[in-house]
């Protein structure tokens, strides 16, 4: 088919990322293009030229190639149908939308052309030949998105290995009370989903277990994962709670977020699956001493299911994709001082509150001030939540922005603070109506479908929503003072409350840069993994066959978790539908985009 | 009244050292932390905002950039590197080039070289004049007596006249400074009742400065007050006890030990403010203006001439202590006629009367705002 090239440029892209003199002769070159005219960028199309252009070499195909073409192509169009040709016959070769940018600009824009000029889609000629795709995928974490992820690929029939570090699924979504704006029950909402998850035939879940060493190529790793010695019996385990009566030995709840403690033999919370409990080796007095003591609870187990000489195994899989869902950490807010967290007793981090109001937290979800308490054990004065002795706060002070969007801390906002941080505020409102609420923000980012509704429900509930940071929290009388400044009425904030919550932001998850380097993927300056592409290819990797999804890849939400959980499984679904592993394309060379477009014309 | 923004103020700001004003995303972060913002004085927030509307007229009747000691706390905790500290720090040079009617202020500070040509200028005219004086008087060999190169009897009326004009430079701008921040204020009227019943202040601010000693590090505040009563001291020797500072070569300690005492504390004070500013350690210390290096430049060579003068004297070199007053001089003109009213030196009158205006004007802004303070609003 003869073929004409016209580049033609907006110049509203970025066009240093693509060498426009080495573009031309690339076309000039490709089988079937008669000719090629470099128009510039805005140029002022002359229809009745470009007709006898058409005319006089008798093209039967014309490509506009350059940063927007979409632009240009109702003028050649015209041209074409005046000149007799076959309108459809204008095809685009866009570079921007293709990624033509950074390092790669031209030789992804000569690509992109070559595909035009064969008329064969970008997408379709740039698919990298590779080995077949194992039907298996390994899904590395189980929170929210691990879970949608697993689900999605596992309904469709495929296998999919879910490994979780801690013992049980459900990260911490599990911890939440409400979600925000619907103010649905957390719980209600992931439970069934872990249900399936531990129930379905195509799922193998491996809890308290992590990937250790990762080769192969797309749609043919091999994974190693180290499953750590949970010392009891998965499948044997009734949760009959007789070992966790006798364990003598106590540490901080992680699924409390530390606000209680808990046996070092225990399972997380009543809800998890694999409903079995486990053991706890560092805090464990029969692992510690060797098994010199205790092992008390072995010995009281009705089932007979509790080892606590296991030892940690290695087992390897056969995958074709690999799912990361690391999810998050919170920022330490000991690392900001004039906070107070860690030193003033009623000062929370976000997650703590959120086990506070829980009603199967340890308070049943009362909300209270912690009480001094005489420990026994160490003699020491301790502040605990009691829901007995606790008394309710008469006014309550959320603190937005703790450690995001800050140059001393980290510059980037976490997105979801604002919003869980006005949920706060109604969950205090709708248990203690007469508490005094307030909300100290820098700016309200409600920014999602609701979200801005729910903003202005809190406003009328009675919360009162000051902007303007809180720079102290320093205490009086055992109270807590908040200092801050009022900008909309430029007073001067001073006053005490009776309990502080940090609205503290996200952090990648402890581990995630180290599984990056192992894993050959990058992260970005903050330490999230690096998608593709920003636009184009949200949840792929620069690594074939490894896919994001969740806030491992960026902060953001419960909804924009799960739509990208679901992405990421389409993703592994389409490699193993053609059955080829997925490479990135920028791992597919020039002549082969070429050999393969050329190929598909013929078809 | 319609408020006029200057947009480009906030670049103009920028030649005065306020870099990164336009980062500020209003947190209310450093008012919070600033010892001295207290009601109806928030700073340093207000001003940043200020800067970034470029609402020059209300800039140039704050009292707020007086009220500032830059302890660089607010700097150091500002979440966006947008450095309240420097940026008040500039808004000082550039109420002290506003309150100079004369335009030199505002040339020193748009332009080192002209601050440097100028000092030059006066240095070489202040040495020529003392040489030619001097030779027309008496003998180079000669330091006292009837032929003294030069009699402290002239030097002393030299001294009295340079220190008129300086009074009424520095007057007309403080009078400037006045109309500025509470002359023409319509909304708050200070009674001259109040004028008198709190003149006090200023004095106690002026030798005390006690609010410095709210920063909390105490440091700056001591080198700073050293620094100051140092200076007073010799001042005050120069200007009454010049003749008996002059006789020698024996040593008078009833006035040399003063001086002895205040020329130590300028040399280590600004010595240790030079390291700071070259180490660059803290943060009020890591954007220095060409007028900050000037001023401690122009201390140090004074300081260390002044002591030289005295060491050559007692020792009976003569000749050698006539050569170096000259040069004294040459550092010392220049220090008092330029930096005095023009640039650095001013703030020891600015500030004190601030801080005396400030005093003024809360009194009257909280007695009729008292009823309006209270909780937060909610939105």
């Amino acid at each position: 088919m003869r073929t004409g090239v016209y580049l033609c440029q907006t110049g509203t892209g970025d066009l240093d990322a693509v060498d426009l003199h080495s573009v031309v002769s690339y076309a000039g070159n490709l089988p079937n293009v008669e000719m090629v005219k470099d128009l510039g960028t805005m140029p002022a199309l002359n229809i009745e030229a470009l007709v006898a252009e058409i005319r006089a070499n008798d093209l039967q195909r014309v490509v506009i190639a350059g940063d927007s073409p979409g632009f240009f192509k109702p003028a050649f169009t015209t041209a074409m149908r005046n000149a007799g040709g076959d309108p459809s016959e204008v095809r685009l070769a866009s570079f921007r939308q293709h990624g033509a940018s950074f390092g790669i600009g031209t030789v992804r824009a000569k690509s992109v052309l070559a595909c035009a000029t064969f008329g064969v889609p970008y997408g379709l000629a740039a698919v990298p030949d590779t080995t077949p795709t194992h039907p298996g995928t390994v899904v590395i974490g189980a929170g929210i998105a691990g879970i949608q992820a697993a689900l999605e690929i596992a309904d469709a029939g495929k296998q999919v290995f879910l490994v979780e570090r801690t013992g049980t699924i459900g990260g911490h979504m599990a911890m939440f009370d409400k979600t925000f704006p619907t103010l649905d029950c957390a719980a209600c909402i992931l439970t069934p989903k872990m249900v399936a998850v531990g129930q379905h035939e195509m799922i193998d879940l491996m809890t308290y277990a992590e990937v250790e060493e990762v080769s192969g190529s797309p749609g043919d790793y091999t994974v190693k994962v180290r499953k750590k010695a949970r010392r009891v019996d998965v499948h044997a385990c009734v949760a009959c709670n007789v070992c966790t009566e006798v364990c003598p030995q106590r540490a901080p709840s992680e699924f409390d977020s530390g606000i209680v403690e808990r046996k070092s033999i225990y399972i997380p919370f009543p809800q998890a699956v694999p409903n079995a409990y486990l053991v706890d080796g560092q805090s464990c007095t029969y692992v510690q001493s060797d098994g010199a003591k205790c092992g008390v609870c072995a010995k009281k187990c009705p089932k007979g299911c509790i080892d606590l000489d296991q030892v940690d195994e290695i087992v390897e899989l056969e995958v074709g994709n690999i799912v990361l869902a690391l999810g998050y950490d919170v920022y330490d807010a000991r690392k900001i001082e004039r906070y107070g967290y860690g030193v003033l007793p009623n000062v929370l981090t976000a997650l703590e509150f959120e086990r506070l109001t829980n009603a199967s937290g340890p308070t049943s979800g009362k909300i209270v001030t912690k009480t001094k308490r005489f420990n026994k054990r160490t003699k020491t004065d301790e502040w605990v939540f009691d829901a007995e002795d606790g008394a309710a706060p008469a006014s309550v002070a959320i603190i937005h922005c703790v450690g995001s969007r800050d140059a001393n801390h980290n510059a980037y906002c976490s997105r979801v603070c604002c919003m869980y941080s006005l949920k706060f505020a109604h969950l205090v409102k709708e248990k203690l109506p007469d508490a005094d609420c307030y909300e100290f923000y820098i700016d309200m980012r409600a920014f999602g479908k609701g979200y801005e509704e729910f903003a202005d429900r809190i406003k009328a509930e009675g919360t009162f929503v000051v902007r303007g940071r809180t720079a102290k929290v320093t205490e009086q009388d055992g109270r807590m003072v908040i200092k801050g400044e009022d900008i909309v009425s430029d007073r001067m904030v001073d006053f005490p409350v009776d309990m502080v919550i940090l609205a503290v932001g996200l952090v990648p998850a402890l581990g995630a840069a180290e599984l990056a380097l192992r894993l050959g993927i990058q992260t970005d300056t903050d330490g999230w993994f690096s998608e593709l592409d920003y636009n184009s290819d949200p949840t792929d990797t620069e690594r074939g066959g490894i896919a994001v999804a969740g806030v491992c890849q960026g902060p953001k939400d419960i909804p924009d978790t799960v739509a990208q959980a679901a992405a990421v499984a389409a993703g592994a679904l389409k490699s193993m539908a053609i059955g080829r592993g997925l490479d990135s394309r920028a791992s597919v060379s020039l002549s082969d985009i070429e050999a393969r477009a050329a190929r598909l014309t013929r078809v | 009244m319609a408020i006029r923004a200057n947009p480009k103020l906030i670049t103009e700001l920028e030649i005065y050292g306020a870099q990164d004003v336009s980062k500020c995303y209003h947190c209310g972060n450093c008012s919070a932390t600033c010892p001295f913002s207290k009601e109806p004085y928030i700073l340093p927030r207000r001003s940043m905002r200020s800067l970034q509307m470029g609402l020059e007229a209300k800039l140039e009747s704050d009292l707020e950039p007086w009220l500032c000691y830059y302890c660089g706390e607010c700097s150091t905790e500002c979440p966006r590197d947008a450095e309240p500290g420097e940026t008040m720090m500039s808004l000082r040079r550039w109420l002290t080039a506003r309150y100079d009617f004369t335009g030199i202020a505002r040339l020193f500070y748009l332009s080192a070289k002209a601050e440097m040509l100028a000092v030059i200028i006066v240095a070489l005219i202040a040495g020529a004049g003392f040489l030619l004086y001097g030779f027309s008087q008496g003998s180079i060999t000669q330091y006292g007596g009837p032929n003294a190169f030069l009699p402290a009897s002239s030097v002393h009326i030299f001294d009295w006249t340079l220190a008129a004009v300086l009074l009424a430079l520095l007057g007309t701008n403080c009078a400037r400074m006045w109309w500025f921040t509470v002359g023409r204020d319509t909304k708050v009227h200070v009674p001259l009742s109040a004028y008198v019943r709190k003149i006090y202040l200023l004095p106690m601010h002026f030798f005390t400065q006690m609010r410095y000693a709210k920063c909390e590090q105490k440091r700056p505040w001591v080198l700073h007050l050293v620094l100051m009563l140092s200076y007073v001291t010799m001042l005050v020797l120069i200007m009454f006890f010049l003749e008996s500072m002059w006789s020698g070569p024996a040593i008078n300690w009833s006035v040399h030990a003063f001086g002895l005492a205040a020329t130590a504390g300028l040399l280590v004070t600004t010595i240790v403010f030079l390291r700071k500013r070259l180490k660059k350690s803290e943060a009020q210390y890591q954007q220095s203006h060409e007028t900050d290096w000037m001023f401690l430049v122009l201390l140090i060579v004074v300081a260390a001439t002044g002591l030289l003068q005295f060491t050559l004297h007692r020792l009976g070199l003569d000749t050698a202590a006539n050569v170096n007053y000259v040069i004294h001089m040459m550092a010392v003109v220049p220090m008092l006629l330029l930096e005095v009213p023009f640039s650095k030196w001013s703030h020891m009158a600015y500030r004190p009367l601030a801080m005396y205006f400030a005093d003024l004007k809360a009194e009257e802004m909280v007695s009729k705002e008292r009823e309006a303070v209270g909780a937060p609003q909610a939105a």
